[in-house]
């Protein structure tokens, strides 16, 4: 199957919320009781059963107020730090098609995932030992349809489509609006884009990682550490072999005790 | 109380139980740790119940590893403090590598088991504390956290690394060595090789058993 990218034009959002309601809906996610924080911004960050969430700022521009919107959700890392650091076969998996997916059944709740996570996106359940967290509807595309959320999007802010549609267009987009996209990392790309205005930076948006990579703890553990577990005994043990081999066991002294008895 | 005939009691009760839980829980640590951390290795959890119970049965066994380690950590601190001749031990390397006859005489461990206490020290005080902090690792900064996961799985390397070194010289590399932490005895002969200084002193006391 192709692979999809998600495009979010950052520019055509209204803050409707309509992707918020829709998750919910797809996915069967409980609606949360919340309290008036100051800001539109409702629910105030994601959760076990807000996959998905139109976070608000308020910048000043030239002098004007201005107001951000922006659809915060999984990216799905093509190469996905929440998947290396978890320990448990199938409770988090990259597929084919783009999306990172969880699966609650295999999930242990050890929260590495969120630890490792550069947009701090998995969510943790006290309750249900197990995280949530977006899964792009691998149930919705895998059919052919769009994404709860996409579908719902009144303005056009959120399009889905095949990698290669989605980058032409979001390049052209960017260029025509004076813009860029996010994240415009080559070393780790995602399944999910922005289109961001100009005249703004990533930093602006809360909640945003101006420079979204692979941990660098992350590395040192599963790319060194880890399989120097395995050396590091088994070269010890080698090597306390060899000594055995070589250089025999340390036995006592016996003539000294004969000696001193 | 005697003990057997021409045999030395070097460890008491205590220190022996105390050795083996300290040792079973580190090991069995080693053992799930492997299991939650290779993929390849899903024999271990599968064996144990599971991933989730793999989980908790490692910060259980972590628990227990922890206590044991400071109880050990005050049991043998004093015996385990380097002194002048520890360096001359170590240029001889102990007289594991080649013929040597100018080994200074040890008091109750060598300068190599008193550099194994200290790694355990140092490298388990860094298992436990990045390992309370994996526990529940949302209460801390995220750069905290992801420190934890990465000293954890470093401190493992040096540790699980240096407890080949202690298995196999307190085993079959000294032969008559491991009843020490079994049954307590040892032989007068190992003694006067391996802890000469300590044996002379306990002589000198009538009343040491």
């Amino acid at each position: 199957m192709a692979e999809f990218i998600k495009l979010i034009d950052i520019t055509k959002c209204t803050g409707c919320r309509g992707c918020q309601v829709a998750c919910k809906q797809w996915n069967e996610l409980a609606a949360e009781k919340t309290t008036f924080t100051g800001s539109l911004q409702n629910p105030d960050d994601l959760s076990y059963n807000t996959w998905t969430l139109i976070r608000f700022d308020e910048v000043e521009q030239n002098g004007k107020m201005n107001w951000l919107l922006r659809h915060d959700a999984c990216m799905h890392c093509d190469w996905p730090a929440c998947v290396k650091a978890c320990p448990s076969p199938g409770a988090l998996v990259k597929t084919d098609e783009g999306p990172v997916v969880h699966n609650t059944k295999f999930c242990i709740g050890c929260k590495s995932c969120i630890v490792a996570c550069p947009f701090d996106i998995p969510r943790y359940s006290k309750e249900k030992e197990n995280i949530a967290k977006c899964t792009l509807c691998y149930d919705r595309i895998t059919d052919g349809k769009n994404p709860a959320c996409v579908t719902a999007c009144p303005t056009g802010c959120l399009t889905f489509g095949t990698k290669e549609e989605m980058l032409d267009k979001a390049a052209k987009r960017a260029e025509k609006i004076g813009g860029f996209i996010y994240p415009n990392n080559p070393k780790y790309e995602t399944h999910v884009l922005y289109i961001m205005p100009g005249g703004l930076k990533v930093a602006d948006y809360s909640h945003a990682n101006p420079n979204p990579k692979m941990p660098t703890t992350l590395m040192w553990w599963k790319n060194l550490f880890k399989p120097f577990t395995l050396i590091g005994i088994g070269g010890v043990a080698g090597l306390a072999a060899l000594h055995y081999l070589i250089k025999g066991p340390h036995r006592v002294h016996e003539k000294k005790e004969e000696g001193g008895e | 109380m005697s003990a057997q005939e021409g045999m030395v009691r070097v460890t008491d009760p205590v220190e022996r139980i105390a050795h083996w839980i300290l040792a079973v829980s580190c090991l069995f640590c080693v053992l799930t740790g492997l299991g939650l951390m290779f993929h390849s290795w899903s024999v271990i959890p599968e064996l144990l119940g599971g991933y989730y119970a793999t989980k908790w049965m490692h910060i259980f066994s972590g628990v227990i590893f922890t206590f044991s380690l400071v109880y050990g950590y005050f049991m043998w601190k004093k015996d385990c403090e380097f002194e002048e001749d520890d360096l001359g031990w170590i240029l001889q390397g102990g007289g594991y590598l080649w013929q040597t006859t100018k080994l200074p005489p040890v008091f109750k461990y060598n300068a190599g088991q008193k550099a194994f206490f200290w790694f355990l020290v140092v490298f388990g005080a860094i298992l436990v504390i990045s390992g309370l902090i994996m526990w529940n690792p949302l209460i801390f900064p995220v750069m905290v956290a992801r420190f934890a996961y990465m000293l954890h799985a470093m401190s493992v390397v040096v540790l699980a690394s240096f407890i080949v070194v202690h298995i196999y010289l307190g085993t079959i590399g000294n032969p008559g060595t491991v009843s020490a932490m079994i049954t307590g005895l040892v032989s007068k002969a190992w003694c006067e090789t391996h802890c000469p200084r300590w044996y002379a002193e306990r002589n000198k006391k009538p009343e040491s058993v």
